[in-house]
């Protein structure tokens, strides 16, 4: 299945192979390109190549053309202030400085920035026909504030015929501009609304219901599917835009995502959203942007679920986070990691790990997901499996599914972060790859070799003989020699005459016999000063 | 006199800001906040009564009505306009110190930022439950908040946001004055801001809605 396929299904409300992934990616697609959201959002070229560098890293089954709610104020003559990392403002309201609405034109396809949207348009559609490209269009009463300023707001209440005859006015201008994104080659029409959510539903349907049902029928009319974003706290009007007849609704983090689910699903719409933007996709990890993917698609479901961020993203949001949503979207075995791992999140008393390893056997942990439901954790388990024979007496062997909750704990105790994951004397020795025979023999072997050295190191020792002269010591030396060679151990012999000797081990009567024992308690690190104490409490 | 404070708190809560204005249909031709207010203080009403009787009255039940989604930003802006309308009568005492605020509150949108319809909207709240409101206006620098701390040390200060971008700018101000103004009480609020942003940047307090804020700062 194509993108393109996946999320026309998706918007069908038909089956696809999987739940359909659109990052909304705006003026982020400048910070691929290094450059800021001005010049990002001014040039074709720089529009063409930084959407296809995102369809490169995102891999996403749609995505939209540009997302600037600005451009048809701006073609209409209210001026924009622009940012380095944020889409333009509108900062001059035409109406609202003496311009007449009778005045104001639909803009043509070659006002303001509308003939390069277009143009890239038509470059993107070739050079992607399997992605669903997506045209975004202001909606009629977000562009109608722009026109007007927030006296809109007002006037609602105080001569609301004058704001009937602005939307009417705007309708025109978003049934305009989804013709020519359509005709340009987009597949989809996102009529963008976001100011709705400041509103009622009675104020929704008395201004809002009729014009953008008849924009919704314009793109049904073209032969292209429409979608409804609104962001914000716009819970309250829901039902009213699922009324307005477009083929997808697509809200941000402020509405839950299955209250909006099964409202749209009774009206035969599919829906989409809506990823944290900033506490995750922005401010968070990879890892809190795959829990945060993972939460939207089980809330989705599968039927008519299209996952996307809550609305545009923000420019700076770290590229990792966003390739990590795309791994999860494509990959179910990594869904059912991050669903089981999501019971990490819920605080554990970790284990004391310290002395873990120093047993006399070999311990290897097998961290998985479940190795009868899981393939890679199968085959990790069986590679261990296979060579334990191999180390029979001298190497235990554990699998830890952390479906269970004491598993989870011993994961994080060791911390692991990746499943499935071997751990040697509870170190991490091969993350998420099953490695072969030869390797993990090898990685065992070793292990027993640092023991056995260890084990070996730990009973050096060194006697002492502290005498007069060598009349008085040589019997002590002589009996002491047969001793060592006897038991066969490693022991160095040293005889000393000196009166200072004498002194620094306070020996008052000679012969005497002084034994030291070394102990390797560390090699290759730096042990901490509570360690090192526990050690001097046994001299 | 009862009955003159229950019509101006009634007129404040349905947004009928004079007798001219159409809004709401129901009520056309009736005097407005306006009319009433002024009618009150013929009657000798104190303006310290109004204000608490009838203005504090009226902006509780819209505030309430707005965090319950009953109303929404048209029907809050009524409202508003209706109190401005009332309180222009009230100047004169809040002036010549007949009527005491509650405290001073500085309430700006951060830098980077233009939307004003969120500042607002707090602002009418929050001066309408007996504040001083400074409002420092839209696209407001951290200097700027320190200068006006400096002339007004004991107030409060609000911060708005409508853009994910702009959010980064409002944890900077707040690091900013805070690191001048440890003790001084920062409150923000805005579309894409939250409890755990708020946690982040180390605000004092966080609502999505006006009523919210206003709720802390009278507790």
């Amino acid at each position: 299945m194509t993108g393109k396929e996946r999320v026309v299904k998706s918007f069908q409300l038909g089956n696809s192979d999987r739940i359909p992934w659109v990052p909304f990616v705006g003026c982020h697609a400048g910070k691929l390109l290094n450059i800021n959201a001005t010049s990002f959002l001014q040039s074709e070229n720089n529009i063409v190549e930084g959407i296809s560098k995102a369809i490169e890293i995102y891999k996403p089954d749609g995505i939209p053309v540009m997302f600037d709610l600005q451009v048809e104020a701006e073609a209409l003559g209210c001026n924009l202030i622009w940012a380095e990392d944020n889409p333009p403002a509108v900062v001059s309201h035409v109406l609202s400085e003496g311009v007449k609405l009778q005045d104001l034109k639909i803009p043509s396809n070659k006002e303001g920035r509308i003939p390069l949207i277009l143009n890239a348009t038509k470059k993107l559609r070739s050079n992607f026909p399997d992605i669903a490209l997506y045209g975004l269009i202001t909606g009629p009463f977000t562009l109608a504030l722009h026109l007007m300023g927030t006296d809109i707001f007002m006037k609602m209440m105080e001569s609301p015929d004058e704001v009937t005859e602005l939307l009417e006015f705007t309708k025109k201008v978003g049934e305009a501009m989804a013709g020519y994104y359509i005709d340009a080659g987009c597949d989809i029409i996102a009529v963008v609304d976001p100011m709705t959510s400041q509103i009622d539903p009675g104020s929704f349907e008395m201004f809002v219901t009729q014009p953008a049902t008849e924009i919704f029928q314009i793109i049904r009319d073209k032969g292209a599917l429409s979608s409804f974003f609104v962001c914000g706290h716009a819970q309250q009007n829901i039902e009213a835009m699922c009324a307005c007849r477009p083929d997808n609704i697509s809200i941000d983090e402020n509405i839950p995502l299955d209250f909006v689910g099964k409202i749209a699903l009774k009206h035969n719409i599919s829906f989409g959203g809506n990823m944290k933007l900033t506490v995750v996709l922005l401010m968070g990890t990879p890892e809190d942007a795959q829990r945060e993917a993972m939460e939207c698609m089980d809330l989705g479901g599968k039927k008519g679920f299209i996952l996307a961020p809550g609305c545009d993203l923000p420019m700076d949001t770290p590229i990792e986070n966003l390739q990590a949503v795309t791994s999860l979207v494509q990959d179910p075995y990594l869904q059912d990691i991050v669903r089981a791992m999501e019971k990490s999140e819920v605080d554990l008393d970790l284990l004391n790990m310290k002395d873990y390893g120093k047993a006399g056997k070999i311990i290897v942990d097998i961290i998985t997901l479940d190795s009868e439901s899981c393939a890679p954790c199968q085959y990790m388990v069986e590679a261990v499996k296979n060579i334990a024979p191999h180390f029979e007496g001298i190497v235990e062997w554990r699998e830890h599914a952390i479906k269970r909750m004491e598993s989870v704990t011993f994961m994080n105790s060791l911390m692991v972060k990746n499943i499935p994951t071997i751990c040697i004397d509870g170190k991490i020795a091969f993350v998420s790859k099953i490695p072969p025979k030869h390797e993990l023999i090898a990685a065992i072997q070793q292990r027993i070799n640092e023991k056995l050295k260890l084990i070996i190191s730990s009973h050096k020792a060194e006697i002492l003989i502290i005498g007069n002269n060598a009349e008085e010591c040589k019997q002590i030396k002589n009996n002491v020699d047969t001793a060592i060679k006897e038991t066969g151990k490693n022991i160095k012999l040293s005889v000393s005459y000196e009166e200072k000797t004498r002194l620094i081990y306070g020996v008052a009567i000679t012969p005497a016999v002084i034994l030291t024992e070394h102990k390797l308690k560390t090699q290759g690190e730096i042990p901490k000063v509570d360690i090192i104490k526990e050690w001097l409490k046994d001299l | 006199m009862e009955d003159i404070l229950e019509q101006i708190t009634t007129c404040i809560e349905f947004g009928k800001i004079n007798k001219a204005a159409p809004y709401p249909p129901n009520m056309k031709d009736q005097d407005g906040a306006d009319e009433l207010t002024k009618q009150a203080l013929e009657q000798g009403v104190k303006a310290e009564t109004i204000l608490k009787q009838a203005l504090i009255t009226g902006m509780d039940r819209v505030g309430k009505k707005f965090s319950e989604k009953k109303i929404f930003i048209p029907q809050m802006l009524m409202s508003a306009k209706a109190m401005n309308a009332a309180i222009e009568h009230l100047k004169p005492f809040f002036t010549s110190g007949e009527i005491q605020r509650k405290g001073k509150f500085i309430l700006a949108t951060v830098q980077g930022d233009l939307h004003d319809i969120g500042k607002n909207l707090v602002k009418m709240a929050i001066e309408g439950s007996g504040w001083e409101v400074i409002d420092l206006g839209t696209d407001v620098k951290s200097e700027k908040i320190i200068a006006s701390l400096a002339e007004n040390p004991d107030a409060k200060v609000g911060l708005s946001a409508l853009l994910t971008t702009t959010m980064q700018n409002m944890k900077d101000i707040v690091q900013n004055v805070k690191s001048h103004y440890p003790h001084n009480e920062i409150l923000i609020g805005g579309a894409p801001v939250t409890e755990d942003f708020r946690k982040q940047i180390g605000a004092d307090f966080y609502s999505p809605d006006p009523q919210g804020a206003v709720a802390y700062l009278n507790q």
